[in-house]
């Protein structure tokens, strides 16, 4: 293991995002359009928590950003000309307020175009094709949050759906008799901390699940028996924060596991250690390593997985618990 | 935020330097294939960007015959592009479009149906490439949703047929990719929507013996144990299975998965679901026995440490008149010592464990046996001859300590009820889920 491995490799991690749309020869960019909002999103939080959200473009981002809106739907899809969905569509949202843009959405055609994903039982659709699961559920919470319509939901609705996806771990799946997965907790903790109703999980038995996610490499698993994975550091540790039980895992141990996935020549972080990155990865990494109080990083706020100070001036912050920030 | 499996971006692809003469080798080799792929992602969003949006009642019939992108030629352009990039999803979303908006306006139901079946086979193709793609699901099971009724049917013939045949089928595809990848949650959540959507739902009992077997061929498979958690719940709560009978035969199971593969964790979040809130004593303490045999075998496991001091606890918050609370108490806080030592990572959930409850009910203890004991003495002392030969027994400090520690031991025989009882009335979240403890 090379000594690189012990310390987060900033500076090459920020000239990677900034490569990232620079290769438009490279096949893959272009097979992976259907995800590009997504990844800008994905970069810019990286880089918001690194400290160098100045390394892309403002202007350049937001045309990006409103380029992709589809104005027959009132949504963003992720590319232009790609279907409007409500993955694209939080993403986009989620750019624009960290680049305080916001006045150029056309907030209330944003809202009824979510607004209209919601099933009767309760869950949200990703579109009009109906694709059901509780992380779109997530998606139109935190969007009308961020937007300040959240009074418009039909909460105990959303909730009861949710309360109906627990499983026998504690656990919340993507639909109802879904088995647990760290990303589906993830989205459930986060909408119910939002919708301030936290009641409803039985928080001894999902930290117990929750701590169990650590493999003995330090990193951490999605669901029994499964392989560790550098973005579990975030949907595993956000909901461990949510839950204000950070400390039930070991910190070091994680923070050497997403250290050691780091590529040291090419910057960007993979999913584990000797794999190639990508920028999923490299925003996970880098927002769980934020969680465990790395030093020199900012606040991210696990809920939103955006920057904490921003969401705390928005009046937004919840009572979640992130480990003290290291100093040097 | 967006999908539960890492996108297919380069997910699981080993790092490897190459040299400058390779990679611009790739880059050739790829540039083809780059300006063939642009070309046909040109060519169909093309067509997408001007007609798919317009519903086909928004033209009339001689505007449709005219506009070509709802053609089986679009149709055509959609299958190449979405053979070569299956997460397309606005791909998808358009190949749904031409279906519904142009040919199948122009098909009778039996070609639809065959439409259909060409879709499903496309979709079994990109599967098989590609088996956790959440587009890939969602469009199969379009398909199965839109397969039309039989026309004029015959005296033995069944208008539900199709949606019969195909669905049953779906059972079958989705059991062999359960086969290659026991624990794909795509194939297990599509399994759910098939049993809910078959025309013929397929008994319960039958798919707890499917859970039955997936787990007797594997103790690790998480998956299954959720299912089974799953259909036990539906059956007993719809009184179809008794629930306490069934109970132990699941304990059965268990300790037999338990003795084969005391490390699978899967089984021991199973059994605490079975153990419930611990209503009984008996159970709670023949499980006990059990789980400390296998100790005995196994002195490091860690999960049967754990759930020794989850089960001994709820033997002291809902037994504790009827247990030894001193010696729970020390197997507890002895188990939760070793378990610092063999799982140091989670140590501080052990700590935190060892200060709730466990450590009022120590302390509870304490002054509920050692008030008693001192009673007892004071007592002796009031009324021993000496005392009662001088008189000094009527002394009012006597009485006045006996008094404290009589109140002292109620005090304490109530806080440690009171916390029984507090610890019971949040439990009943849902059936077998704990809270509080």
């Amino acid at each position: 293991m090379s000594h690189e491995s012990n310390s987060l490799l900033i500076p090459l991690h920020v000239s990677y995002i900034q490569n990232l749309g620079k290769n438009k020869d490279d096949l893959m960019y272009h097979l992976t359009a259907h995800l590009r909002m997504n990844a800008i999103y994905w970069g810019l939080t990286a880089l918001c928590i690194m400290g160098h959200r100045e390394a892309l473009d403002r202007d350049e981002m937001i045309d990006y950003v409103m380029s992709c809106w589809d104005e027959e739907t009132g949504g963003f899809g992720a590319h232009p000309d790609h279907d409007a969905h409500i993955l694209s569509t939080l993403s986009a949202i989620q750019i624009l307020v960290t680049q305080d843009a916001i006045e150029r959405l056309d907030i209330n055609r944003v809202v009824k175009f979510i607004l209209s994903l919601q099933q009767p039982s309760g869950v949200f659709a990703g579109d009009s094709f109906g694709e059901i699961d509780t992380r779109f559920t997530y998606i139109a919470v935190n969007a009308l949050s961020l937007l300040g319509r959240l009074k418009e939901l039909n909460v105990e609705k959303t909730v009861n759906y949710i309360v109906q996806c627990r499983n026998f771990d504690g656990g919340f799946g993507s639909r109802i008799g879904a088995e647990s997965h760290a990303g589906q907790v993830f989205v459930c903790c986060a909408a119910l901390t939002i919708l301030d109703r936290l009641d409803v999980i039985d928080t001894s038995m999902l930290s117990w699940w929750l701590a169990e996610r650590q493999l003995p490499n330090g990193g951490l698993n999605g669901r029994p028996e499964k392989l560790e994975d550098v973005c579990y550091s975030f949907w595993v540790l956000s909901s461990l924060s949510m839950l204000k039980k950070v400390h039930y895992i070991d910190s070091d141990k994680l923070i050497s596991f997403i250290l050691s996935a780091q590529d040291p020549e090419g910057g960007g972080i993979a999913d584990r250690p000797g794999d190639m990155p990508d920028v999923f990865h490299t925003h996970f990494g880098v927002a769980g390593l934020s969680l465990l109080g790395y030093p020199g990083l900012v606040d991210i706020d696990p809920v939103y997985c955006m920057p904490a100070a921003l969401i705390e001036k928005m009046g937004l912050r919840k009572g979640w618990q992130a480990l003290e920030r290291r100093t040097g | 935020m967006v999908g539960m499996n890492c996108p297919n971006l380069v997910h699981g692809v080993r790092r490897a330097r190459q040299s400058k003469e390779a990679l611009e080798a790739k880059r050739r080799k790829e540039q083809s294939k780059l300006r063939d792929y642009l070309a046909l992602t040109d060519d169909v969003l093309t067509r997408v960007r001007i007609y798919s949006r317009y519903n086909a009642f928004d033209l009339t019939r001689r505007e449709q015959k005219k506009r070509n992108e709802w053609s089986r030629e679009a149709l055509n352009a959609t299958t190449q592009l979405l053979q070569v990039n299956p997460e397309f999803y606005t791909v998808w979303n358009y190949r749904r479009r031409i279906l519904i908006n142009g040919v199948f306006p122009e098909s009778t139901p039996e070609q639809i149906k065959d439409l259909l079946t060409d879709d499903l086979s496309l979709t079994m193709e990109a599967l098989k490439i590609h088996p956790k793609v959440y587009w890939i699901w969602t469009h199969r099971g379009w398909c199965l949703n839109n397969v039309p009724s039989r026309p004029g049917i015959s005296d033995d013939g069944d208008p539900r047929g199709w949606e019969k045949e195909l669905w049953n089928q779906e059972l079958f595809v989705v059991e062999k990719l359960l086969d290659a990848d026991p624990r794909n949650f795509h194939a297990w959540s599509y399994r759910r929507l098939v049993l809910e959507s078959m025309p013929v739902p397929k008994l319960e009992t039958s798919e707890l013996a499917y859970t039955t077997r997936k787990i007797e061929s594997n103790f690790s498979n998480f998956s299954a144990w959720h299912q089974r958690s799953k259909v036990l719940s539906s059956l007993w709560s719809q009184g179809k299975l008794d629930e306490t009978k069934s109970k132990e035969e699941e304990f059965d199971l268990v300790h037999n998965a338990m003795y084969t593969d005391p490390k699978d964790q899967s089984v021991w979040i199973y059994h605490r679901w079975i153990i419930g809130s611990g209503d009984s004593r008996d159970i709670l303490e023949r499980e006990i026995a059990i789980i400390q045999s296998l100790l005995e075998e196994e002195p490091d496991s860690k999960w049967c440490m754990e759930s020794l001091v989850h089960y001994k606890r709820l033997l002291l918050r809902n037994h504790a008149s009827s247990v030894v609370t001193s010696t729970l108490t020390q197997d507890c806080i002895q188990l939760l010592d070793q378990l610092r030592e063999v799982d140091p990572g989670r140590r501080a959930r052990y700590y935190e464990i060892g200060d709730s409850g466990s450590g009022l009910t120590l302390t509870v203890t304490l002054i509920q046996h050692t008030s008693y004991i001192w009673f007892m003495s004071y007592f002796k002392r009031v009324l021993s001859i000496d005392n009662i030969l001088n008189d000094k027994w009527r002394d009012k400090h006597w009485w006045a300590i006996l008094l404290t520690l009589a109140i002292a031991r109620l005090a304490a025989a109530a806080v440690q009820t009171t916390n029984a009882a507090a610890a019971t009335a949040t439990v009943g979240l849902r059936d077998g889920s704990l809270s509080g403890l």
